[in-house]
């Protein structure tokens, strides 16, 4: 029965478990990530060649690379690079993303059609394609990377906005807004955007996970962050002539970034149970 | 016949759901027995727990809901076991919305003959031989036609007949219909209510009819329980408990609703308050805190007690016997005269392309075809007419909140342009059918009243307040309600704030669009006064649009009768709604169901096909469904608009002479 959900207000809804949990996890990575150079054991960078591919022991957990450097301090210093393009890209597909498709659901006509065609085509690329696009006609680095996976998933962002918005603009109380002669500006900010943010931001949360991915995909091709960066798709990728010798050089920084990226989807997805009201009382599986 | 054992036997029906503020009792020892070949109506409110009772008789509970009776039997079977069996084989099941229960991806055909196959084990050829009988008998015509075809190809009402041809597919016993016309237009409701009623001639079905429209219950059922917060308040043969309604309930129910046959009676009486807590349920009679004739004892249990040759829950129903019902709150203040001409409109128009696009073809559809009519200060101008006629699109029209195609609108002696200026917007303002969508779930009721006051430059800051405060007064709210936001309200309560708001710039004219219709019957009552007050005080004029004939002859001056984008006849309330009529207001007019109007069926006009069925180039745009058509005449030309009385115009082909001498299709009492 739904009818209980009338006596709540969105202040006093209990918290989700699953956007507690995440939220700790990612807060935790997000803390080792900033104090990284403090916290390290070692210099990340600093080769050891007589301590070159030791298996992890307790002096350094995660073993040690082909030039002897500590994985552990190396995941340590790598962490900013993840989280920055997962958070990063998302902040530019975001910002660029829903004016546009706002912009679209207000004028429709020749604009949308301009817009969403050209997301069309935009979608129509497989996102790691675009991203290579973007980044072979010019130097590699975190930035650019960032830039890239960010407008990789702006198609996605513009698409939900326009959705999102030209159901709230059926709405009566928008029609009502209307018939008060209210401007454009006043309905997007007024009535539309507080009703569109839960369900952006949702879609935001749970599109981070993709960011980090396709960011870390880049960085494996070599389109990221360049060495000696401790990116964690770097390292995976430099990992790979010693798989069978020394796994843990690989093996660390890609259960890292699993953890980092269950984290963020359980966040996001309690965040989907708190902010969204249709799946409410489903219950989180 | 009494002694037999009837087919349904219910006693003490007790339902509780567990939700997260506590239990809620939705059903509290409700009794009820349906005789075989009886047809019973089970009316109330929204939240009185009759769908509920639906779904216990079926076996179709969740697992969160906890059933107890002392008896649940359909033909001495305990239905608490035998549901599953039961139901699809001898209880067939007729729910609200033909869309919903029909499955898009297959054919109706398939659809009526699958209970054949389930349950009576036909081949899959002699059952869909079976359906195609089933349904011609429910009066689809090419029935092997649309045996094949898909739900999105036959419109509401077939689809309607279709549900109905699976339910009775295995020839049940019993019938449940759960307000199985509400989603359907009032022409298309009168031709499912005919069938029913012949169904139960012809087969002998018994029904249980859910219904909250009493009318409907009237015309089909011969014995009537009325539910109250899930408790059973009175029940007894249907004609003479409407007739003579013993609980105070039951009298209120009647008391508040508007009833076309009666064109304007002086004023509605609302039940005042809500829906008890049912999470707490009261041990006494639950109507109590809402009952004018409230006293001692009644905090006490209320059995059911025969009386009068029925049975009443309420320990005083003898004693006030010929007590009357308390008389309506007086209206505010006498009416102000009307006034002259504020708005003007002429021959409107606006289409719709389907399929837009770049690549698409396109199709127009004209939903508003060439509309002209005038309003004065302080006049209700009612627009009937079913659904897709156009009525909510010349609403926006008018106010400019869609663009016309052509036409022009005058308000109070100026032209308002196609982006109106901000005093036209203040003076002329919407309120809506949906209270749920008509407030911003964001916004308090403080925000939401405010703003048109500060957009229009009338009140700022303190001012503000008072305003809006004075603006709840209006309403009948009070000023705790500033800091509510929408999910917090009622619906009735949701309704009176979109009023207010609209009110707020203090408009000289307002778009009713359907206002009152997602109402209760008790709310609508209140709603409908306090438009009426408005009216009156404020001197508003109102384009009320409705489809419920009933509320628009309670509440218009003038009528106005839509058909496809026209308006085929205009006039006086009390002349629209008494012959000369055009034949769609007669049809129209004759498919209302009428609380105590079973004579009624004589004067019986029903209409062939619904509004979507093919459209006529050049004539009249009636003619195909017209039942006094003249042939080419009608279906090459378009119709003159004669004048059949004072102010009172009808576009048809027939002269009014002979249109007088059609049946009164409403015995409107003078």
């Amino acid at each position: 029965m739904s009818g209980a959900a009338g006596a709540a207000t969105p202040a006093r809804r209990r918290l989700p478990r699953t956007l507690v949990i995440g939220l700790v996890i990612v807060g935790v990575i997000a803390l080792l990530a900033a104090l990284g150079p403090w916290i390290a054991p070692h210099d990340p960078d600093a080769f050891a060649m007589r301590m070159r591919l030791r298996p992890p022991s307790l002096a350094r957990p995660f073993g040690t690379d082909e030039f002897g450097r500590d994985v552990f301090s190396r995941v340590l210093a790598g962490a900013h690079y993840s989280l920055l393009m997962g958070f990063g890209a998302t902040a530019i597909s975001l910002a660029i993303g829903v004016p546009l498709g706002l912009l679209a659901a207000l004028h429709r006509g020749w604009v949308e059609e301009v817009i969403m065609r050209g997301v069309d085509l935009m979608i129509s690329l497989p996102p790691v394609l675009l991203g290579l696009l973007i980044l072979a006609v010019t130097e590699p680095g975190l930035f650019k990377t960032i830039l890239a996976v960010g407008l990789v998933y702006v198609p996605i962002m513009t698409r939900l906005a326009r959705a999102v918005a030209l159901e709230l603009l059926a709405e009566n109380f928008v029609e009502a807004a209307r018939a008060r002669g209210e401007g454009a500006w006043h309905i997007l900010a007024r009535e539309i955007m507080p009703n569109a943010w839960p369900p952006l931001i949702v879609e935001t949360a749970l599109r981070i996970t993709f960011a980090i991915l396709l960011g870390s995909a880049l960085s494996f091709l070599g389109l990221g962050p360049q060495p000696p960066a401790s990116e964690w798709g770097l390292m995976i990728a430099e990992s790979r002539p010693f798989i069978a010798e020394a796994p843990w050089i690989g093996l660390a920084p890609g259960l890292c970034l699993c953890l980092l990226l269950i984290a963020v989807n359980v966040a996001g997805e309690g965040l989907r149970d708190l902010l969204d009201p249709r799946l409410r009382g489903r219950g989180h599986g | 016949m009494a002694d037999a054992p009837p087919l349904l036997d219910v006693r003490g029906l007790s339902l509780g759901y567990a939700t997260a503020r506590g239990t809620v009792r939705a059903l509290d020892g409700v009794t009820l027995a349906i005789r075989r070949g009886a047809a019973m109506g089970l009316v109330g409110e929204s939240g009185s727990g009759k769908s509920s009772v639906v779904l216990a008789l079926l076996g179709l509970l969740g697992k969160e809901a906890a059933l107890a009776a002392d008896r649940l039997d359909f033909a001495g079977e305990d239905l608490r076991v035998a549901a599953p069996r039961l139901r699809g084989l001898r209880i067939g099941t007729v729910f609200q919305d033909p869309a919903a229960a029909l499955n898009p991806a297959l054919r109706i055909g398939l659809q009526v003959a699958e209970p054949l196959v389930q349950h009576r084990g036909l081949s899959a050829r002699a059952a869909h031989g079976r359906a195609v009988e089933l349904l011609a008998e429910m009066g689809i015509p090419r029935a092997a036609a649309v045996a094949q075809a898909y739900p999105h190809q036959l419109s509401g009402g077939m689809k309607q007949r279709a549900v109905i041809a699976t339910a009775l597919a295995c020839e049940p016993e019993l019938l449940l219909l759960d307000e199985p016309t509400t989603a359907l237009d009032v022409t298309v409701e009168a031709q499912i209510l005919d069938l029913l009623e012949r169904l139960r001639a012809e087969r002998g079905v018994s029904m249980l009819l859910v219904s909250h429209n009493l009318g409907i219950v009237d015309r089909l059922c011969d014995g009537l329980t009325v539910l109250y917060a899930g408790r059973v308040v009175e029940s007894g043969a249907t004609e003479a408990l409407l007739a003579a309604p013993r609980h105070p309930y039951t009298r209120g129910l009647l008391a508040a609703l508007p009833r076309a046959d009666r064109g304007r009676i002086g004023r509605l009486a609302p039940i005042p308050g809500s829906l008890p807590d049912l999470t707490r349920p009261d041990p006494g009679c639950n109507f109590r805190p809402r009952c004018p004739f409230a006293a001692a004892g009644c905090e006490a249990p209320q059995a059911l007690h025969p009386l009068d040759a029925r049975h009443v829950a309420c320990h005083r129903a003898e004693m006030l016997h010929d007590a009357a019902w308390p008389a309506p709150d007086a209206a505010a203040a006498d009416r102000v005269p009307l006034g002259g001409t504020l708005l003007e409109v002429a021959d409107l128009a606006r289409g719709f392309r389907l399929g837009r696009g770049l690549f698409r073809r396109q199709a127009e559809v004209r939903a508003v075809d060439g509309v002209s009519f005038s309003l004065r200060r302080g006049e209700v101008l009612g627009l009937v007419g079913e659904s897709g006629c156009g009525k909510s699109t010349l609403g926006r029209l008018v106010l400019r909140l869609i663009a016309a195609d052509r036409g022009s609108i005058r308000f109070d002696g100026s032209p308002v342009p196609a982006m109106p200026p901000d005093g036209f917007r203040r003076r002329a303002q919407i309120v809506f059918q949906n209270p749920d969508t008509s407030l911003n779930p964001r916004q308090t009721v403080d925000v939401a009243l405010r703003r048109p006051l500060e957009r229009f430059g009338l009140a700022h800051g303190a001012a503000a307040t008072r305003e809006v405060e004075r603006l709840l007064d209006l309403v009948r709210l009070t000023p705790a309600y500033r800091p509510r936001y929408p999910h917090q309200m009622s619906g009735g309560e949701k309704q009176r704030i979109g009023i207010a708001r609209a009110l707020a710039s203090r408009p000289d004219f307002l778009v009713c669009d359907e206002a009152v219709s997602a109402l209760d019957v008790s709310v609508q009552a209140a709603v409908l006064n306090l438009l009426e007050d408005l009216r009156d005080t404020l001197g508003v004029a109102y384009l009320f649009i409705s489809h419920d004939i009933g509320v628009v002859s309670h509440i218009a001056d003038r009528i106005a009768v839509m058909y496809r984008g026209a308006i085929v006849e205009e006039g006086p309330a009390a002349a629209v709604l008494a012959p000369p009529y055009h034949p769609y207001t007669g049809a129209l007019l004759s498919a209302v169901p009428v609380v105590g109007a079973r004579g009624r069926a004589a004067a019986r006009t029903r209409l062939k096909g619904d509004v979507s069925s093919a459209p006529t180039e050049g004539g009249c745009r009636f003619a195909h469904r017209c039942p006094a058509e003249r042939g080419t005449v009608c279906r090459t030309q378009a119709p003159p608009v004669q004048q059949a009385g004072p102010g009172h115009a009808i576009a048809c082909h027939i002269p009014v002479a002979e249109l007088a001498r059609a049946p009164a299709a409403l015995a409107v009492a003078e």
